[in-house]
């Protein structure tokens, strides 16, 4: 199996589009989900999310275009014939309301392939490209089956690229669900009431190490294990029981077993909605036991990105590695049942090599990811 | 890395099925057939009625690909993955969802729609119904010819992430504007994989990748979705 290397990334979020502010910011403890001006919210049971104020769309295109204008522009030269993954749930999805509401809308862009086309058009990549699907899951997933298809010597450079807006269709969905918090959400706190929506942008490029090498990169960090399985319970909930996340966790160890890895943190999915985070308390204390390993969520900072969260959070999991420390769980303060040894509001310094980052979503999704330090390389 | 095919099955607007149970496969242009129920399911499955039609397509050609591989019956859970392409994804139910917030600004909003408004929904569906805690998720991609869902389910299973998966399409195709076509192909396909077959069943063939990367089929190239579920079907009709 090869050796997998993340050798670049580059994420665009509230705070900012550089890796840096926005680590400097959750540190801080700061929060970007503020009131939301993008449409009317009055309707809705909750009237807040994490928006990118200066995100504005052009040309008729969907504001997903302005995101993938500013976050190409940070990441740096991509071998030609790199493999692109995007992972969106909605895509421009933007468009639809647009088209729907009589505006003028450029109505492909709706679909994924006018997203993942423009890209490759962008960054003059002449390899394939794909899009993937797994809800709230959907980045993590593409990051594992990256890594998947160099490890088995299938590729050799492949490019995630994932991204989400918040949108009125989404926000109108999760408010029917009633799954919106009123207040910026409040991962892993007795008092939280569902999840505040976010958006934003990751890429990561993936590279096997002896590629890596050749082109004189350098890794960020190693992608160790990954694991990706669906609990077969619900469409929208969670399994009660972590059954499918705790499957998805193990498949990941079992890759790293042989090297008898020790994880020193965790970044949890942790949206503040009260399943979420009761069914990922139970998973991680299925696997890990009472041992007092770090465990954030973002999500109280930068709101729930949906398809782009796992790889803005592989992004600050790998800076978390290099500073070694997690940032603060915004919004914690009066600690759920198991979290009151593992979850913090401050920033919590580590000694440790080995990351993990959990995802889950709608359809019962759950996903996985070893992440390595690459100072170890 | 190789697998066995062990179950195909489908809904195309020229008919539905097993594969065992049919002498062709066509993917042609038309409208889908109805599907109710009892079309696809011998128990009663209240919830299916109330699927939207891209859901009801594509867990019906699941349905049909686990019975022609004698897994549709279950007790336990299983580490059955599900991974599936589509184009235009869950579009249809997206225009339908966003019809309940359009007239009373938001007030009105399905949350039942909603949850069908993700392409990966009816795979969770799927998931439920038949027991499958196997990596489940949807590629997106730009042509139905596309066959990126077969390398992936090959690579999962060599990679020891699952021993047996659930590997296909589905697409309602769509109209312009969101279309750059208007005569896209609807339905869906799927067949099951195994790393090994550890009971007695029918088998399709052999599912591999060449050294040079290319997807083959009993020592051919496959080219797309369609024609491998005709080459399973010839491939019975011989063993026969």
């Amino acid at each position: 199996m090869k050796t997998v290397w993340i050798t670049n990334s580059a994420t665009i979020t509230p705070f900012g589009d550089d890796l840096k502010e926005l680590w400097l910011a959750l540190v801080a403890g700061m929060t970007a989900i503020n009131h939301v001006e993008r449409f009317a919210v009055q309707n809705y049971h909750a009237g807040i999310a994490a928006c990118i104020n200066d995100l504005v769309a052009s040309n008729e295109r969907s504001m997903l275009y302005a995101l993938v204008e500013r976050l190409t522009a940070q990441l740096g030269a991509v071998p030609p014939d790199t493999l692109l993954i995007t992972a969106t749930t909605k895509s421009g999805i933007d468009n639809l309301e647009k088209v729907r509401r009589g505006y003028p809308a450029a109505a492909r862009d709706v679909m994924v392939a006018a997203l993942f086309e423009d890209i490759q058009r962008k960054l003059k990549l002449t390899g394939e490209c794909i899009n993937i699907s797994a809800a709230c899951a959907s980045s993590t997933v593409a990051v594992a089956q990256g890594a998947a298809l160099i490890a088995s010597g299938c590729e050799d450079s492949v490019l995630v690229v994932c991204l989400d807006l918040v949108t009125e269709f989404v926000f109108s969905g999760f408010s029917a669900l009633q799954a919106l918090s009123q207040t910026p959400c409040r991962p892993f706190d007795r008092d939280r009431s569902g999840l505040s929506l976010g958006e934003g942008a990751a890429a990561i490029l993936l590279m096997s190490s002896e590629r890596a090498h050749r082109e004189g990169r350098s890794p960020l960090g190693t992608v160790l294990g990954w694991g990706t399985a669906n609990d077969a319970t619900h469409i929208t909930a969670p399994a009660r029981d972590g059954s499918g996340l705790t499957q998805a966790i193990c498949l990941a160890l079992q890759m790293t077993a042989p090297k008898h890895l020790k994880i020193a943190a965790i970044s949890a999915h942790g949206t503040g909605t009260v399943y979420n985070d009761l069914m990922e308390l139970k998973a991680f204390h299925q696997i890990f036991g009472r041992h007092k390993i770090p465990i954030y969520s973002i999500k109280g900072a930068i709101g729930h990105t949906l398809g782009a969260a796992g790889g803005i959070e592989v992004a600050v999991g790998l800076h978390a590695l290099q500073a070694q420390t997690v940032p603060p769980t915004v919004g914690f303060s009066n600690p759920e049942s198991g979290a009151e040894d593992n979850v913090r509001s401050e920033p919590v310094a580590f000694c440790g090599d080995y990351l993990l980052t959990t995802n889950s979503g709608f359809g019962g999704i759950n996903a996985a990811l070893i992440l390595g330090n690459g100072n170890l390389q | 890395m190789k697998a066995f095919i062990t179950g195909l099955g489908w809904v195309t607007p020229a008919n539905m099925g097993r594969g065992r149970d049919h002498d062709r496969f066509e993917m042609i242009p038309g409208e889908l057939p109805d599907i109710t129920r009892k079309t696809v399911f011998d128990k009663p499955y209240p919830h299916f009625g109330r699927l939207d039609r891209y859901s009801r397509i594509g867990l019906s050609a699941v349905a049909f690909a686990l019975k022609d591989a004698q897994l549709n019956t279950w007790t336990h859970k299983r580490p059955i993955g599900i991974i599936a392409s589509t184009v235009h994804g869950c579009l249809e139910t997206d225009l339908d969802y966003y019809d309940t917030v359009l007239p009373e600004d938001g007030r009105l909003a399905s949350p039942n729609l909603f949850a069908y408004t993700l392409p990966n929904s009816y795979i969770g569906e799927a998931a439920i119904r038949f027991g499958l805690t196997g990596a489940s998720y949807i590629i997106g991609v730009s042509t139905l010819a596309d066959i990126w869902c077969l390398r992936l389910a090959l690579v999962g299973i060599s990679g020891g992430q699952f021993n047996k998966a659930l590997v296909g399409m589905c697409d309602l195709g769509q109209r312009p504007p969101y279309s750059d076509s208007g005569s896209a192909v609807s339905g869906a396909v799927f067949f099951v994989i195994e790393k090994k077959v550890d009971r007695k069943c029918l088998i399709y063939g052999e599912l591999g990748l060449s050294p040079n990367g290319e997807l083959m089929f009993d020592g051919a190239e496959v080219k797309d979705l369609p024609s491998l579920a005709q080459r399973c079907i010839i491939s019975f009709s011989k063993k026969k």
